[in-house]
């Protein structure tokens, strides 16, 4: 499966669009863990933990979408971003999301 | 030098009819009438949907091809080092017995505290148990699911 951000692949033609797709994820720490990047935060650099955290939930969401895809017998996603907003401290919520196409190639 | 020297070891093994079909699931390679029958197998053997996390846990790992960063070897060297252990240790036993004796402590005391209604005394009491049942639920929850989570191995 082929996942772009772009809105069009060289050598292929998109001949059938299938419609939006995204997959959404909410991941969080725990406690333990949080504790321990509360001191990392004072020390200063990077968070390991949230750094963590966050490449979690952006395998899971982007994962999801592309279920989403198969399931609607794509052959790729076009217009691919990520979004994130917070609906809880200490949680990561990512949304992945595209456009879900039929491809033909070229040649 | 004799002949079971070259039998396959575990890893080398031959993988089973169901590991095979669990690869193809992970991989999506499986058509419709061969997925949905696999679904419903899934849904009934724990064995089996751990088989399937493992392979899309394979999967996750393998798309992620940047070559470790300069610091990656100093947090390793860091994780190895007896001070950096002995003082996380000390640090985490430290905290812990300090916080949770506290918490207990004044639990106690406000619960056996006769100035305080009985009444105030059980909705805390009350408050605590629930509090600590929904923790434990919550974890007993995590644990179960955490063999079947591809992405718990995930760095950044």
């Amino acid at each position: 499966m082929i996942v772009a951000t772009t809105d069009s692949l060289p050598g292929h033609e998109i001949y059938e669009c299938l419609g939006l797709v995204h997959g959404t994820t909410v991941r969080a720490r725990n406690l333990l863990r949080d504790v321990g990047a509360v001191f990392r935060t004072i020390a200063g650099g990077e968070v390991p933990e949230y750094t963590k955290l966050v490449a979690e939930a952006r395998e899971q969401a982007l994962d999801r979408m592309v279920a989403e895809a198969k399931a609607l017998g794509a052959d790729a996603v076009v217009g691919f971003r990520f979004a994130t907003s917070e609906v809880a401290k200490a949680a990561a919520e990512i949304v992945a999301y595209g456009t879900a196409v039929k491809l033909r190639s070229h040649g | 030098m004799g002949a079971d020297m070259h039998a396959p070891r575990g890893s080398e093994a031959e993988p089973t009819a169901d590991q095979l079909l669990a690869m193809a699931y992970a991989d999506g390679e499986l058509d419709a009438a061969a997925r949905h029958s696999f679904e419903s197998r899934l849904a009934g053997d724990t064995a089996l949907a751990r088989e399937v996390a493992k392979h899309r846990a394979f999967a996750v790992l393998a798309r992620r091809s940047a070559a470790p960063e300069p610091a990656d070897y100093e947090w390793r060297r860091l994780a190895a080092d007896p001070l950096q252990r002995g003082t996380l240790g000390v640090g985490w036993v430290a905290l812990s017995v300090g916080v949770l004796g506290l918490l207990g402590l004044y639990l106690w005391r406000f619960l056996v505290d006769d100035s305080v209604e009985w009444v105030e005394r059980a909705l805390v009491l009350s408050a605590t148990v629930g509090g600590l049942a929904l923790l434990a639920a919550a974890v007993r929850a995590r644990l179960r699911t955490l063999p079947l989570d591809p992405y718990r191995n995930v760095e950044r």
